[in-house]
């Protein structure tokens, strides 16, 4: 009930955040011609959202108004796809030129774009693309104006030269805060003006202003067109907002700080050199390709920010609603768009079918190819390129064979199932405003993307590789994969578009995958269904419809709108999924060879504490070095507000270390449990408290009855199809609220710990469930461990208390004491709460080495001592002889202790690479560094003493 | 369940004793004067308190120990990681001072290295029927260096002044630690926990 209402006002209040720029803009001076424009819009807006609504279902029986915009979404996903689809179908059929007219048709008034041809290298390419938004331009040179650690004497050394309005975002170190360095004119005498950006949980604001956003590129963006409380709007430089094409815009981040130093960074009296034939073009020939398509992509309506950037003084404020959810539409597009394109984890590209249609020409040729499935692939040059860069990886040739996904068979069946009413329309030319519409989103794809596509992937390989490599499969692939996955995009609901996403970007392993993802798509299911109300059904059925063109059209408008809920933490969750199962990044080569590993090698570790905590431990360390390194882009600080950094990561672990891994982990935890014994225990155990009355059990406050015990362990079953363990532990939470409730509804008093622990173990006793036991387990040690001291930590406690108390309860008759081994369990679950809050980065946490030194006398002791990798152990031999204070270090030297033997470690040998060979060892070894005296017996019985102290981590 | 705020030093704490009052006493120590501050979400075994202490604010996360002797085997889940632990007794029961003598011990002996131990002595407003003499309680407290407060739950007597006590007496976190910690447990004659960084 709590996490519930809980995330319901979240994304209450993340709408709410979002659309607050367009209603505090709505109510700025605005220029009125725009104004009504605006209205216009919104006007539209309405009247198709209530004629299709009307037109459409009964939807009032809903009743709540998010299901109505979650089901509108999804609806709207359906026709976004099927016209996708008919896209494809239409460049097959009638070729691009006469597509191209189809657009020309209807784009009447943007004469230029009418000059487009076919040809890569028309000239009309740079007009068209001249068309970028202020926020594309934004999110392409973050590089060069987004500068955290820039101090404030370097901000006023930059922005010296340059122009009033001219602007940095740094971090000032005063205030402990982000600033806007802002430019001012001499006339206001300071040569610049920090403006303090305020961070909430969920929005980004300048300080003194109300209009918040919900990242900082919009942020940035908005004050580039209204000034607000500031004395004047934001200005790009020169280059910048007259960079013609992504590709320019991105030579220009490349520069970085350097950007505006180099002469790159014009002033208007000169304008930039025209580099843009020379580099785009010699780099890669697919680039070629691409202006073709982004040509057409970028037919496009003007947008706020286009007419701006010519004109700075132009209006105050011109913001219209629709714009402004395309623009949003356009952020979040790109950075979700990579995850659904991008193959997943262990490198190799989930093979997926080519449409059932015979290959296509060459520009359609990459619409084929796996990306097709999404409803923007078709024109997307971008994702198709970026799959063929996959596809450099894994060589179409040597692909596994196709195996459709689960949910591809299951949307195939519910087509044949609905009539195939979709396939009928998708063979129709789409209409022009829809046409355009997708160009531009489509041109708006984040430049990154972009850059890397061109870069590979010629055209021409594309045909071949779908028609050749992948032919079994043309049946088994439906066209509507595309349409379920939108529809998840534009969900409201965040766990159920993760989910659905997963599905589909789940690696399969082989004919195995079959079952894991059927497996995890189940679990996504159920993620979605705790947390937020089923849509399921109505979104399946949604396909059916045909709605008429305009419609459409119209709907599409709607879609994006939709799509802009979508938080900037769940974009950034999704981005780093993604980037997770990129091999490309250091980041997603260490997370699928990690998974990887863990799931080829069951040996590797020796108990589910030992596993357990590994996981944990890299998914902090982990954590650690996505926060440090630079290989999120955009920067997370750009898109999250500082004090919620560390909650997306840790959801964004989740996501990518523990979804994948969950079933591996639940089987090992069972597999341990069975071979030490503890799984029986618990069985017996369990049978016999639940043959106890309550009161035997300590029981003397109300207690639930059957229909509550039965509702709680719906909750606790539930709680096992969820991979992450914060969501586990909500769960627990909503159990334990509800025995609270039972307690205090059927007493009127209050109840601590002395009253609930006792009916916590009836409860757990009389929900008979072996694998909580697996369950709490799994939340103890892969909870995010500062989660560990709050509400989640304490009913956590007593919960593993409570299953304690049932494991050891013949003992506990007896001598009412927690078996040695749990108590062993639980100092090691202290020492992880302890330990891992002190490991800053992966590093330093492996610059420790434990050494034991041993001394007849005294016996045995350790210390931890700082040694980093290359460090010889002649160092480590002097360190050792000043921390244990030896007088006669000559006397010494440094063994190792492994197998059972002792081994003296040269002078020149590394003790940090030793180590990390014994752990790379698939048998797990017992080792020590000892530092003892040379002469002395090496087989001492000393040592033992220390031994269990000793364990080197 | 997180410290948002800068300056917020988070203390955990745990209360340890059984039939003294213990879970009055918190009850009292999150409902009185700070009403705004409470968060009960589900029940009263796990509450959170935030107390100003000099220009920081603290912010207590008061663990309840169950303390029948059944449980006895899982307060160390409890009190591990805890800063600061509040023992209760009672002072109409002799009895519950000697239970309370041997918290002290196996917080002394298992218990985090600086906890800070605080007694309350409860039901201080039955001071006629009284078992437990003050002085003994006060003697007893200094020997094993801990703060000592007669506290009465039902006439919320003190109740602040522990944990205000409480509050000076826990180190001040280093910013990293800062917003994860720190608890207070109670427990029967109770142990209780204070603030403590892990």
């Amino acid at each position: 009930m709590i996490t519930q209402s809980w995330d319901f006002s979240r994304q209450y209040s993340q709408e709410h955040h979002e659309g607050n720029p367009v209603s505090s803009a709505a109510g700025l001076k605005q220029n009125k011609n725009r104004n009504k424009e605006s209205q216009a819009c919104s006007r539209a807006l309405l009247g198709e959202m209530s004629a299709w609504t009307m037109g459409a279902r009964g939807l009032d029986k809903r009743g709540s108004f998010f299901k109505l915009i979650d089901t509108i979404a999804s609806e709207i996903g359906e026709l976004k796809q099927e016209m996708v689809w008919t896209d494809v179908s239409l460049e097959n059929g009638l070729g691009p030129t006469e597509a191209h007219s189809m657009v020309r048709q209807k784009a009447d008034g943007y004469s230029e774009e009418k000059d487009v041809k076919p040809c890569p290298r028309d000239s009309g390419y740079d007009s068209l693309s001249n068309r970028l938004s202020i926020l594309d331009r934004l999110l392409h040179t973050h590089p060069i104006w987004l500068q955290l650690s820039l101090s404030e004497e370097e901000a006023a050394q930059v922005l010296q030269s340059q122009p009033p309005g001219i602007f940095l975002v740094r971090k000032s170190t005063k205030m402990q805060k982000k600033v806007l360095s802002l430019r001012l004119p001499c006339e206001f005498g300071a040569p610049l003006k920090e403006f303090a950006i305020k961070e909430s949980t969920y929005t980004f604001s300048l300080e003194g202003s109300g209009i918040s956003f919900a990242d900082l590129f919009r942020l940035i963006a908005f004050y580039c067109i209204s000034r607000d409380v500031l004395p004047f709007t934001l200005k790009l430089p020169y280059a910048i907002s007259t960079a013609k094409t992504e590709a320019h815009l991105e030579e220009l981040a490349q520069l970085g700080l350097n950007f505006w130093s180099s002469p790159a960074d014009n002033k208007p009296p000169n304008p930039p050199p025209p580099h843009r034939p020379l580099s785009s073009d010699g780099v890669c020939p697919a680039s070629r390709q691409l202006c073709l398509i982004n040509g057409v992509h970028s037919i496009k309506t003007r947008t706020p920010s286009e007419l701006e950037c010519s004109q700075t003084n132009g209006a105050l404020c011109f913001i219209n609603p629709l714009f402004l959810k395309v623009h949003s539409q356009d952020l979040s597009g790109g950075l979700k768009r990579p995850c659904t394109r991008t193959p997943n984890a262990n490198g190799t590209e989930r093979p997926r079918s080519p449409p059932p249609r015979p290959p296509p020409p060459a520009i359609n040729s990459l619409h084929t190819s796996p990306q097709l499935s999404r409803p923007e692939a078709p024109a997307s040059m971008p994702e198709t390129v970026n799959h063929n860069k996959h596809g450099n990886v894994a060589p179409p040739g040597t692909r596994p064979a196709p195996v459709p996904p689960p949910r591809l068979k299951k949307q195939a069946s519910f087509l044949e199932a609905d009539g195939g009413a979709q396939p009928v329309t998708s063979g129709r030319p789409r209409a022009g405003p829809e046409r355009e519409r997708e160009q531009r989103e489509r041109a708006r794809e984040p430049e990154p993307e972009r850059e890397r596509e061109r870069a590979r992937a010629p055209p021409e390989e594309a045909p071949g590789r779908c028609t050749s490599a992948q032919p079994g499969a043309s049946e088994s692939r439906p066209p509507w994969h595309g349409g379920r996955q939108r529809l998840s995009d534009m969900s409201i609901s965040t766990s159920s578009s993760d989910s659905l996403d997963f599905d589909r970007s789940m690696p399969l392993f082989g004919y195995e995958a079959d079952t894991t993802s059927s497996l995890e798509d189940y679990e996504g299911e159920s993620d979605q269904e705790t947390m937020a109300p089923p849509i399921k059904s109505k979104k399946k059925r949604s396909g059916s419809f045909v709605l008429p063109k305009l419609v459409k059209s119209q709907l599409r408008k709607m879609s994006g709108v939709f799509s802009s809920f979508m938080t900037p933490e769940k974009r950034m969750v999704r981005r780093i999924a993604e980037l997770s199962r990129d091999k490309c990044t250091y980041f997603g080569c260490l997370v699928q060879d990690y998974v990887s590993f863990l799931q080829e090698n069951k040996e590797c570790h020796v108990s589910s504490t030992d596993m357990l905590q590994t996981i944990r431990q890299f998914m902090t360390q982990v954590k650690n070095y996505l926060s440090q390194s630079s290989e999120l882009d955009p920067p997370i600080e750009s898109l999250i507000p500082e004090d919620q950094i560390d909650v997306v990561l840790e959801k964004a672990m989740h996501k990518c270390i523990l979804k994948p891994l969950k079933g591996h982990v639940e089987a090992m935890l069972k597999d341990f449990h069975m071979a030490d014994g503890s799984w029986k225990q618990l069985k017996e155990n369990l049978q016999l408290v639940r043959q106890r009355n309550p009161q035997e059990l300590g029981v003397f406050a109300p207690t639930p009855d059957i229909v509550d015990v039965e509702k709680i362990k719906v909750k606790f079953m539930t709680m096992q199809k969820m991979y992450s363990p914060e969501k586990k532990v909500m769960l627990l939470l909503r159990v334990c609220k509800l025995i609270y409730t039972v307690m205090e509804n059927n007493s009127g008093r209050m109840y601590g710990a002395d009253d609930f622990l006792p009916v916590l173990t009836y409860v757990i006793a009389q929900c008979d469930m072996l694998e909580l036991d697996t369950e709490i387990e799994y939340m103890m040690e892969l909870l995010d461990p500062s989660l560990l001291h709050g509400e989640g930590g304490y009913y956590l406690t007593s919960a593993y208390g409570a299953l304690s108390l049932i494991k050891n309860f013949q003992e506990e008759q007896a001598a009412r004491l927690l078996s040695s081994e749990a108590r062993d369990t639980l100092r090691q679950w202290h020492k992880r709460r302890t330990t891992n809050r002190s490991i800053p980065s992966v590093d330093d946490f492996q610059n420790y080495l434990r050494v034991a030194f041993q001394e007849v006398n005294s016996g045995c002791t350790g210390k931890t001592l700082l040694v980093r990798p290359y460090v010889t152990t002649e160092d480590v031999c002097q360190l050792c002889a000043e921390k244990f204070k030896v007088g006669d270090p000559e006397e010494y030297s440094l063994f190792l202790f492994v197998d059972e033997t002792w081994q003296q470690l040269a002078e020149d040998t590394y003790p940090q690479k030793i180590k990390a060979e014994l752990h790379s060892r698939p048998q797990p070894h017992i080792f020590h560094f000892v530092y003892k005296r040379i002469k002395n017996d090496p087989y001492g019985v000393i040592f033992q003493n220390g031994e269990e102290d000793l364990t080197t981590s | 369940m997180q410290d948002a705020g800068v300056g917020q030093a988070p203390g955990r704490c745990c209360f340890e004793d059984t039939g003294v009052g213990k879970s009055s006493i918190v009850c009292r120590f999150v409902q009185d004067h700070f009403d705004h501050n409470i968060s009960p979400t589900i029940g009263a075994s796990f509450m959170t308190k935030t107390v100003p202490c000099g220009n920081e604010l603290h912010k207590f996360l008061i663990w309840d120990t169950a303390g029948q002797e059944r449980f006895h085997s899982l307060a160390p889940m409890y009190y591990r990681g805890s800063a600061a632990a509040v023992i209760v007794y009672d002072i109409t029961k002799q009895d519950s001072f000697y239970t309370l003598k041997k918290w002290v011990k196996e917080l002394k002996e298992h218990g985090p290295e600086n906890i800070v131990m605080a007694i309350a002595g409860n039901k201080c407003d039955l001071s006629d029927i009284r078992e437990v003499p003050l002085k003994d309680a006060k003697e007893y407290a200094e020997s094993i260096g801990a703060i000592v407060v007669e506290t009465s739950a039902k006439n919320a007597i003190n109740i602040e002044e522990l944990f205000q006590g409480i509050s000076r007496q826990i180190p001040p976190l280093d910013p990293h630690e800062n917003g994860n910690n720190g608890g207070i447990k109670i427990g029967k004659p109770s142990t209780q926990a204070g603030p403590r960084c892990c």
